[in-house]
């Protein structure tokens, strides 16, 4: 976990054998960048004796990270610290979507959705393959079913069902899907959300390293009229 | 008008007009237009008409067509009154009597004495097109004909509407002259029975040969041909894989064409047809072609006029070509040039 976000998670301390010492919730000035992925396995008589007495405690908000960790520590519970290497990431602001999005791209993705004995199963909707015009230039970027591509679309993930016009270029951005971009639009930087539609000449871009999220809200004020 | 007719899908003629494509399946599990198998195209269209009741009638190899129908569900057809029946025949592969032999429905005459239904529409299993069933079985209800046929400038479709209860003494032998098939009745010895045509416009793709195969493959990647086939209130139905998006590598170069889901392009792919899962390497030109599910081509080749079936793998540099009249059709399962070691 990198230090900059070690304070939007719960923070583990440990000892050299990886024994649990101490445990905080998104602390300020975290002492530790070991985070909690919120991933639990507990012996279920130690667990069904904590859920009890949490369960009367006045006050407790019945939180794993903020209450049961901390009571079973207190009672002095051997807690130990899986240390995970994979790919974890927690999307819970609109610029950690966009970046485990991103995750996906390139030729060494960190998280590869083509990985064989680890596939990724969702809810499948029965949709036509997508097509790609003449006049479409497709670079590093991921496109699913149901599309229509006539404009440009470099380093961005594509969703289900987006129809994406001539002349149009959208660049390291998220569309979500049943979006549908008219022509001579530009986005940059951006996720678009699920089911809008953004009219011809409709330009939008996330300045200076934010990323900007695109509703229908967003599109109605900035529309060129 | 709904629930009035059965759906009878004749999936044991042509069985060998894709020659390679057909070697190990029958024509109607034939993979078509990037994600489908050529017999969901008639499933699909029957059960927009209301059809409740489908029989496939099928000869061996029918593993594959029975694999990719399943239970029926995708069809709606996995249902416990009605559904779908699958009713492969005991009649040896030399003899042909054409479309729709009523000696196969009489090997399987308890499915039309079971079933409720007054009338019959009979399809093959092979023709691409956007049939509006309801509609023929109106128009062959105002012409008191025995039975319909449905043609496109007066070309025969394979696609009929008679009563049940005709299709029945047919099968039995009772009439139809000499008749041994829909199709001889149509077109040599019809006996005392009297015919209607029904003339249907809109985009139709009979799928019998190598070339006619690359040649629909091809036009239905023009929008104005695809939104014939593809009506998005009526969807074509057929079974569901579980595949990524298709990932777009920095100097892939794809252009008017038709990718599934699971695709992983790194070179050039022009007026094709790529299948489900298809590798395309680096520096391999792709041209006029349609691939199927799961090959991998691998760098710096270049394939033009090809059919590719499913499982292919192509290593680096190998070229294969053929003509629009001509396809080089490559089998499912072969192996070109060195193998890769992915």
């Amino acid at each position: 976990m990198s230090w900059a976000e070690a304070g939007r998670f719960g923070i583990l301390h440990t000892n050299d054998k990886m024994e649990i010492t101490s445990f905080e919730e998104k602390p300020k000035y975290p002492k530790s960048n070991l985070a909690s992925m919120g991933v639990y396995v507990f012996k279920w008589s130690v667990l069904e004796k904590a859920l009890e007495r949490d369960e009367k405690k006045s006050g407790s908000s019945h939180d794993f990270g903020k209450d049961i960790i901390p009571a079973l520590l207190e009672e002095k519970k051997k807690l130990n610290a899986y240390p995970f290497k994979g790919y974890w990431k927690d999307v819970g602001t609109v610029r950690s979507l966009w970046e485990a999005n991103m995750d996906l791209l390139g030729d060494h993705p960190l998280l590869d959705l083509f990985e064989r004995n680890w596939r990724i199963y969702s809810v499948a909707p029965n949709l036509p393959p997508q097509f790609v015009a003449e006049q479409a230039d497709i670079k590093e970027s991921l496109i699913s079913e149901g599309c229509a591509v006539y404009g440009a679309v470099t380093r961005s993930v594509i969703f289900q069902r987006v129809a994406i016009g001539r002349h149009s270029a959208i660049k390291r951005s998220v569309v979500m899907h049943d979006v549908s971009i008219g022509e001579h639009v530009e986005i940059e930087n951006a996720i678009a959300s699920a089911g809008i539609r953004i009219p011809d000449g409709f330009r939008a871009k996330g300045e200076d390293g934010e990323v900007l999220l695109i509703t229908e809200e967003y599109v109605k004020k900035h529309k060129v009229v | 008008m709904n629930n009035q007719m059965l759906g009878i899908i004749d999936a044991a003629v042509n069985q060998h007009s894709l020659q390679d494509l057909t070697a190990g399946r029958s024509i109607g599990a034939v993979p078509f237009a990037g994600r489908y198998r050529l017999i969901d195209f008639a499933l699909s269209g029957m059960v927009h008409a209301g059809i409740r009741s489908v029989a496939v009638f099928s000869k061996s190899p029918y593993r594959s067509l029975m694999d990719h129908l399943g239970s029926g569900k995708e069809w709606d057809l996995n249902r416990k009154r009605d559904g779908l029946f699958f009713l492969p025949s005991s009649i040896p592969h030399d003899e042909h009597v054409g479309l729709g032999s009523f000696r196969q429905f009489a090997e399987h005459l308890d499915y039309f004495q079971r079933s409720t239904q007054p009338y019959a529409a009979v399809a093959n299993s092979y023709t691409v097109c956007h049939i509006p069933f309801q509609e023929v079985l109106k128009q062959h209800l105002e012409s008191g004909c025995d039975l319909t046929e449905v043609c496109q400038e007066g070309k025969p479709l394979g696609l009929y509407i008679t009563k049940k209860s005709l299709l029945r003494e047919m099968a039995e032998g009772h009439c139809a002259g000499g008749a041994q098939s829909f199709e001889e009745v149509c077109r040599k010895e019809r006996g005392s029975l009297s015919v209607n045509s029904y003339e249907h416009s809109g985009y139709t793709a009979v799928i019998d040969s190598p070339e006619s195969y690359l040649f629909h493959s091809l036009n239905l990647i023009q929008p104005v041909f695809r939104e014939q086939v593809f009506h998005m209130s009526q969807p074509v139905y057929t079974k569901i894989k579980n595949d990524p998006p298709v990932k777009y590598a920095k100097n892939s170069r794809v252009k008017q064409s038709i990718i599934a889901n699971g695709c992983v392009i790194e070179g050039e792919v022009e007026n094709s047809v790529l299948f489900r899962g298809v590798h395309v390497g680096k520096g391999t030109i792709i041209k006029n072609s349609v691939i199927m599910q799961k090959t991998r081509i691998g760098e710096n080749c270049r394939l033009e006029h090809v059919i590719c079936d499913k499982d292919v793998k192509i290593g680096h540099h190998i070229e294969m070509s053929g003509t629009m009249s001509l396809p080089f059709i490559i089998k499912k399962g072969a192996v070109q040039g060195a193998l890769m070691n992915s």
